[in-house]
């Protein structure tokens, strides 16, 4: 839609002003997005739209205190009020602080980073995704019974410039991908909803329009439109303790909302006490409090293909890296920035600091944050069970604010009876505390069957930004849970 | 501040470049400046200023919609380039509903100049001063403040021309002493009207009480909820049930029981974008004036709110609760309010034999099974055991799973005094809430870990 180069004199010179003004450090971040969003509602498309945005955030640590500005426009002028801002905010807020605030050290970088992209969805004419589109839309109509069938495709193409006075000079290219689709479905008072490969947003990807094209999404559309059918004969699982087993598609919500959260460095910390809440993992039990079965690795890794939490940099110029947050059980690693990896006496930052956009200051995020593959395939981990349940594709989620209560219902559940997969069953609902579930892990599937997902819409802070975050997983057992019918 | 007349001017001119047979375009403008503290500390200090352009473009019946983060004139022209190139391609729409026609808008006088004049050193310096209370109290300290402005235009080519501008402040205090907590949050148009130690004071009052908390066997309860927390379940039956969307698909609990009882007939439920004790709009994204719509009449079910899509699908005209053009969500209510009652909080918990005080929920979901309007969600901070007509010790985290219209169907209470309830950080909604007194809510969880 423009022209998406970065003022590198621009930015870099801002840079070189701060470092003159004797900041302690500061970082200037220039972001250019494209979004594409396409919608075909019931045999239509409803919606087209194209989005940009572009603009320049500035972050100043002096004497100790943060302070972030940010502005849309380019010009010298508006960029230097721009920094004046940021460093008055940190000087007004340098008054009440009183001890300083150290960052981890990191190398300077000068690099360049592209995510790996075969098809770039923004050359790939409008007519194709649209004919794509309804397609797969239309594959979902037909019964009487379906009161609502949805298509949709995001495509994102983000250019950031990152630079500090530390002298890092990084521009990264990243570019998404991602579809899914919805049927809702209705007999008397019954309604079922069935998603495809995902609920929340379907499926999101780092790649190009050849993801989109591996998503088979008229193929996905026959199915889920059969067992949402399925599901409105359905009988609701019973209510006690139980066997489950979760598709990844649900594991991806099991590991988002009890590991991924909790194990933000800056959350259990305090800093999001006023939103979301803190966490049960605190610096004290680090490498010592179990979280889970000796089955349970779950790893932060920034750097795997195709993840939407994989970069080259994060938004304060640490490089993408693995880190294992729990190992065979043990809480073992955060996600961490410089600074809050700085505070608990780590050598170095996770490098998780992510910013939605340009006017908004990096937070602790979560990369992709993976349950590690096991060996085991669905069959030989039914295998044994007398009575329990699969539960795929979550419907919904809540968690507490310290990360232990949660509870979530899937779309469909299929019950298992006698180590098989039987009839299928609505609105399952499922109940725990994390490290009590996480415990109770007595298996894991294999890496055939492990996929990654992407999360667009993982919300934090305030002002509350919308992150996009990868979750890898298998399959999963879990032994002695509670279920109920979500009635 | 951008201003009504640079910021209408600029729309206009965008209108006037595009060729298609109509079009419309909505702006939105915003400041926030917002402090985060915890434990004596400020984390986070920004300053954000931003504007977003929606067009939409229809012709030949095809619509192209994009959007930027711009009002310079070469980035608008790239925008309405965009949209115009979409429409192209987009395939022409059956029934595609007229664009909004102009109309009168009362003025409002939300726009306070102190609340924008007021300098980082000085709301530091009240963070300071709550800090040292805190401190004196014997209690930490975590939360949020924050300042802010936002205009809001919208101009299409049937000749609608909207403009309003509003501040915002709003305070998130959260005091914590030993394995206790307590919370409270306000809001105002005006920075010096925000009561930022009768906040504190309240969440005080949640987090020094004299006893340690104590877990409550699981079952139903009598609750008495704040309107913090009546706010959290509002807030899902507005995007489950109250949107035109829900009732087409048969998701929302109204589809086939309007003008039925689905609920207690102490219950008035609607939406008031003109209320001025909400964050009011007084118009939608597409312009129409907002009008009060009764989602719910002393218990019965009355009505949704509709945009002009699918107040044309319904043979209605638009209640004014259109969302910006690139949403997919349809119309939906961001002013919900509840009919105040006749009592007041200290007569219902004399009332109240054996209950639980709430002031807020966390983390409410109400996709579980939305035509029952099936919720869960957790206690936080500030809740209490109340016995006998007391208020006798706080509770630990609980979780309820509850059926709303169940729960709506025995009203004990309604408070005659009504709480403003907004998160000053978010550009839209708010809600005029009571305290509900309910007869029964049944909690199924609670949050232990040894």
């Amino acid at each position: 839609m423009s022209d998406p180069s970065a003022p590198r004199d621009l930015v870099a010179g801002l840079t070189r002003q701060l470092k003159r003004r004797g900041v302690d450090y500061a970082d200037v971040r220039h972001e250019h997005l494209l979004h594409e969003h396409l919608v075909a509602e019931d045999g239509r498309v409803t919606s087209i739209s194209l989005s940009e945005s572009a603009g320049v955030g500035v972050r100043v640590l002096h004497r100790g205190s943060w302070g972030f500005a940010a502005t849309p426009h380019l010009a010298r002028a508006a960029l230097a009020r721009t920094a004046g801002q940021a460093l008055a905010l940190a000087r007004a807020a340098a008054t009440v602080n009183r001890s300083p605030r150290p960052l981890a050290p990191v190398a300077p970088a000068r690099a360049r980073h592209a995510s790996r992209c075969a098809i770039d969805p923004f050359d790939v004419p409008l007519a194709k995704k649209l004919d794509y589109l309804l397609w797969a839309n239309t594959t979902l109509l037909g019964p009487d019974a379906v009161q609502r069938a949805t298509a949709h495709m995001d495509f994102y193409k983000r250019r950031k410039l990152f630079c500090s006075t530390e002298g890092s000079v990084i521009d990264q290219l990243l570019i998404e991908s991602g579809a899914g689709l919805e049927v809702v479905v209705q007999s008397g008072d019954e309604v079922q909803v069935r998603s495809y490969p995902n609920s929340h947003h379907g499926a999101l990807a780092q790649g190009g329009f050849e993801y989109v094209k591996q998503l088979d999404l008229v193929g996905g559309a026959s199915t889920a439109r059969e067992e949402a059918l399925q599901l409105l004969r359905a009988k609701p699982p019973r209510a006690g303790e139980t066997t489950l087993i979760l598709d990844p598609s649900q594991v991806v919500m099991q590991l988002h909302e009890s590991c991924g959260h909790p194990a933000e460095l800056d959350r259990a910390l305090g800093q999001e006490l006023s939103y979301a809440g803190g966490s049960f993992l605190t610096p004290e039990g680090l490498g010592r409090v179990r979280y889970g079965s000796p089955q349970v690795t779950i790893v932060a890794d920034a750097t795997i293909p195709g993840g939407v939490g994989s970069f080259g940099f994060d938004d304060e110029g640490v490089p993408a890296q693995r880190v294992d947050l729990v190992r065979e059980g043990y809480f073992v690693g955060y996600l961490s920035s410089r600074e809050s990896a700085s505070r608990i006496g780590l050598s170095a930052s996770g490098g998780a600091m992510r910013a939605e956009g340009w006017d908004v200051p990096p937070l602790v995020r979560m990369t992709n944050v993976n349950l590690e593959p096991g060996t085991a395939t669905l069959e030989e981990l039914c295998r044994g069970v007398r009575h329990g349940y699969l539960l795929a594709t979550n419907k919904s989620w809540s968690i507490d604010d310290r990360r232990l209560n949660f509870q979530f219902t899937t779309e469909i559940g299929w019950e298992i009876v006698d180590g098989r997969r039987g009839a299928v069953v609505k609105n399952p609902l499922y109940t725990g505390i994390t490290p009590v579930f996480w415990g109770r892990c007595t298996g894991v599937g294999r890496r055939e069957d492990w996929r990654l997902w992407g999360i667009p819409n993982c919300a934090k802070g305030e002002p509350m930004q919308s992150m996009h975050v990868g979750h890898g997983a298998s399959y999963a057992r879990f032994d002695g849970v509670t279920a109920a019918p979500a009635t | 501040m951008i201003d009504e007349d640079r910021l209408l001017t600029a729309l206009a001119k965008l209108l006037k470049r595009t060729k298609a047979d109509g079009a419309s375009v909505c702006a939105h403008a915003t400041v926030r400046r917002v402090f985060r503290f915890a434990y004596g500390a400020i984390h986070q200090s920004l300053v954000q200023e931003g504007v977003n352009v929606i067009v939409k473009v229809i012709r030949d019946r095809r619509v192209g919609i994009a959007s930027a983060d711009t009002l310079e004139p070469q980035g608008l022209s790239r925008c309405v380039r965009a949209a115009e190139q979409i429409a192209r391609y987009s395939p022409p729409q059956e029934h595609l509903a007229p664009l909004p026609a102009r109309h009168r808008l009362t003025a409002t006088a939300d726009h306070v100049p102190a609340t924008l004049r007021v300098t980082p050193e000085s709301l530091v310096g009240s963070l300071k001063r709550l800090f040292h209370l805190c401190q004196g109290a014997g209690a930490s300290l975590a939360g949020s403040l924050v300042t802010g402005e936002d205009e809001f235009a919208v101009a299409n080519s049937a000749g609608v021309r909207c403009y309003a501008a509003s501040t915002v402040a709003g305070a998130k205090l959260v005091t914590m002493f030993g394995r206790l907590s307590g919370y409270a949050s306000g809001v105002h148009r005006d920075v010096r009207r925000l009561d930022l130690d009768a906040l504190l004071k309240r969440s005080l009052s949640q987090s020094l009480h004299r006893r340690e908390p104590v877990t409550p066997p699981l079952g139903v309860y009598e609750v008495i909820l704040e309107p913090e927390a009546v706010g959290e379940l509002m807030a899902w039956l507005g995007s489950i049930a109250f949107g035109a969307k829900s009732l087409a698909e048969r998701t929302s609990f109204l589809a086939g029981r309007l003008g039925e009882r689905v609920c207690d007939r102490q219950l008035t439920i609607y939406d008031d974008g003109n209320d001025p004790s909400g964050l009011r709009m007084p118009f939608d994204f597409e312009g129409t004036p907002k009008q009060r719509t009764v989602l719910i009449d002393r218990g019965r079910a009355a009505g949704v709110v509709y945009d002009t899509a699918y107040g044309a699908r319904f043979g209605r005209s638009s209640t004014g609760h259109a969302l910006p053009y690139d949403e997919t969500e349809g119309p939906l209510p961001l002013h919900l309010g509840l009919a105040p009652g006749r009592t007041t909080v200290a007569r219902m918990i004399r009332a109240c034999r054996r209950g639980l005080l709430i002031p807020r929920f966390h983390y409410v979901n109400g996709l579980l099974n939305p035509r029952e309007a099936l919720m869960t969600g957790l206690t936080r901070e500030g809740a209490f055991l109340i016995e006998d007509g007391r208020v006798t010790a706080p509770v630990t985290t609980l979780r309820f799973t509850q059926g709303l219209l169940e729960a709506f169907s025995r009203v004990r209470g309604i408070s005659r005094e009504r709480r403003l309830v907004a998160d000053p950080g978010q550009e839209l909604g708010s809600a005029v809430l009571p305290t509900l007194h309910l007869a029964a809510f049944r909690f199924t969880g609670r949050s232990e870990h040894k």
